[in-house]
């Protein structure tokens, strides 16, 4: 929803499963709903020779490569009605369907050509679009309907020109809006506060944020400078869209690991259980379970090294909250939000922390079994889900707690809707929060981790192996 | 009628695109290598746990492709550094001075290592820092945060 960034749009989601319900609603994802703000922005996905990096695609493991359209963002929006997890329809045709019985089917013919739905849909299309994708009825086919050669093509290039259309509304100011406070001082219109200030040198300096949320900003600022550097971009994404494994513990409260057993359609989302491990861009690069499949063999020789990478999302509208919520900060009034990929971080002040303090305050612990005297997330950080590949620019910064609150002040300094209004930001319905710390934000509802088994051999027994074996 | 007037009509309708797209711009930049790389600060032991440690060390940025990996070589003799731990930074091309921080798992409690260390580019290409070996304990009783001076 635009109130949340077009992100999760749900409070007690975002504060316990993380992964939102689909349109069958005892399935969900594995992960936290990336903000779709500024996705349209992100280069088809990339093995760059010179400087030995993946860059680009959409999701938090790049599988939206936009390898066949030359356009990520326009393959990210293909995804979600065919995800058993999410809209769950089970042949892509079905989008053809459904957009020729629209009403604005129309408009859509108009930008793409008369004759767009001159398909002959056989009489059984409408019950298998009915029927969610996964459903033992198709056998694992992921084309049941009947369709001819000539009107498969058809419906693929609907599908395809269906894509590029979300692609261009999201890429319009209506989504990426560019108005954000930082956008209106990058052209001299805003003066920060001196906690913005503070935070921004911060984000530049000590935090070491933009060497990878890059934001075109002079950045060799040393102890007393002052920034006077002109931008070097006048609209920076705040990404350099790469990818990283930041070391996230595993949440244990996320959907994935309950999806064990067969639903009403006999579709078992993870039969794989607690034995799942979310090794990121890793996995699609073997075209592995739960991703898509890796269009370049030549890259799955890079999974070793890109296990537990995730992308490195825009700091933009990381702080966007609906109006009557007006931070995601407790004690509030506040919108609870859920952050990094598996939603394990609740507040900005925690995920600043934990760029701080990540290995300053490592145990040997997974989630919920923090020892006695001790404070998950404020002087505790449980073990990484993914040990291998952990990036090393932060994890001990040295930050102050006031130095933390400073960079937090910063971040919200990049939400939309400062220079003029974020379209239907204010269609939230629900209650704000109140109460409580922002260090200790969703505290309440942690769980015990239980025993883990080890990794189940569909996620890390798939050539190339990971290196060191994954526990 | 042209399809393709149409769809420039209908974009321009239905969506006001920003005027310039900067994703070319915003791939991190590849920075001028430095001349004379070295050592400014350490390596030294950031942590030290029974089975773990990390190997932190600083250098001028040593510039290059935006990823690099401190590489720590360690084993039991000074002339036997027969193991390795890599771990990935991003450097910051507008920093004069680059952090690189390294990972050690599986160490054996109650034993001495030594160690040196260097840097290497996402491509494989070394930066050419050169430390001297230096040498750490791990001791049976290491606290979870001891922060030790290399011996």
């Amino acid at each position: 929803m635009p109130y949340a960034a077009f992100s999760g749009p749900i409070p007690s989601v975002n504060l316990t499963m993380i992964a939102y319900p689909g349109t069958v609603h005892l399935r969900a994802g594995k992960r936290t709903a990336q903000r779709y703000t500024y996705s349209p922005f992100f280069p088809v996905l990339q093995y760059n020779q010179v400087q030995g990096l993946f860059f680009g695609g959409n999701f938090f493991d790049s599988r939206a490569t936009g390898y066949l359209l030359r356009n990520a963002d326009a393959e990210q929006a293909q995804h979600p009605p065919v995800d058993t997890a999410e809209m769950g329809f089970s042949d892509t045709a079905c989008v053809a369907l459904r957009l020729s019985q629209a009403e604005y089917r129309p408009l859509f013919e108009q930008v793409w050509g008369r004759g767009s739905f001159d398909i002959r849909f056989p009489p059984e299309t409408e019950r298998i679009c009915n029927t969610p994708g996964g459903a033992a009825i198709f056998g694992g086919s992921a084309t049941p309907i009947p369709l001819t050669p000539e009107d498969r093509t058809r419906a693929n290039v609907v599908y395809d020109h269906w894509a590029q259309s979300i692609d261009a509304y999201g890429q319009s100011l209506e989504v990426s809006a560019f108005s954000s406070k930082f956008d209106a001082f990058l052209k001299g219109n805003y003066k920060l506060t001196s906690d913005e200030m503070a935070g921004l040198k911060l984000f530049d300096g000590k935090g070491n944020c933009n060497s990878c949320h890059l934001d075109g900003r002079g950045t060799t600022l040393q102890s007393g400078q002052t920034d006077t550097g002109a931008a070097a971009s006048v609209n920076p994404l705040l990404t350099c869209f790469g990818s990283a494994n930041e070391g996230l513990p595993l949440n244990p409260r996320d959907a994935i690991y309950y999806q064990t057993t067969p639903d009403a359609f006999g579709f078992t989302g993870n039969p794989l259980g607690f034995g799942y491990r979310d090794l990121g861009l890793g996995t699609f690069l073997r075209s592995g379970f739960g991703s898509a499949p890796n269009p370049n063999s030549t890259w799955a020789q890079f999974a070793p090294t890109t296990d537990g990478q995730m992308q490195v999302t825009t700091a933009r509208n990381t702080a966007m909250t609906p109006p009557q919520c007006p931070t995601t900060e407790a004690p509030g009034p506040y919108f609870q939000k859920e952050f990094f990929h598996n939603g394990y971080i609740k507040s900005l002040k925690q995920l600043v922390h934990f760029y701080n303090t990540r290995d300053k305050y490592k145990y040997n612990v997974t989630s919920g079994h923090c020892p006695p005297g001790t404070t998950e997330k404020v002087d505790c950080w449980p073990m990484p889900e993914v040990p291998n590949n952990i990036d090393m620019t932060t994890g001990n910064l040295g930050l102050t707690d006031k130095e933390e609150d400073q960079i937090v002040a910063f971040l919200q300094t990049v939400t939309d809707g400062y220079t003029r209004p974020y379209p239907n930001r204010d269609t939230f319905t629900g209650a704000c929060t109140t109460g409580g710390s922002a260090r200790t934000q969703g505290n309440d509802v942690l769980i015990p981790t239980p025993k883990l088994p080890p990794c189940a051999g569909a996620v890390c027994a798939i050539q190339p192996l990971p290196n060191p074996a994954i526990p | 009628m042209n399809r393709l007037p149409l769809k420039l009509a209908m974009v321009v309708a239905v969506s006001s695109l920003p005027t310039s797209i900067p994703a070319a711009t915003q791939v991190s930049p590849a920075t001028n290598e430095a001349s004379d790389l070295r050592i400014t600060q350490g390596p030294e032991i950031e942590r030290a746990d029974p089975d773990f440690a990390i190997i932190r060390w600083a250098t001028n940025n040593p510039g290059g492709s935006p990823e690099h990996f401190g590489v720590v070589l360690y084993g039991t003799a000074p002339s036997e550094l027969n193991q390795s731990a890599k771990s990935p930074i991003r450097l910051n091309p507008g920093h004069s001075q680059t952090i690189f921080r390294v990972r050690l798992d599986g160490l054996k409690p109650g034993t001495a290592y030594y160690y040196r260390v260097d840097s290497i580019e996402a491509t494989g290409k070394r930066d050419g820092v050169k430390s001297p070996v230096k040498r750490f304990a791990k001791r049976e009783d290491a606290r979870l945060t001891l922060s030790a001076t290399p011996s």
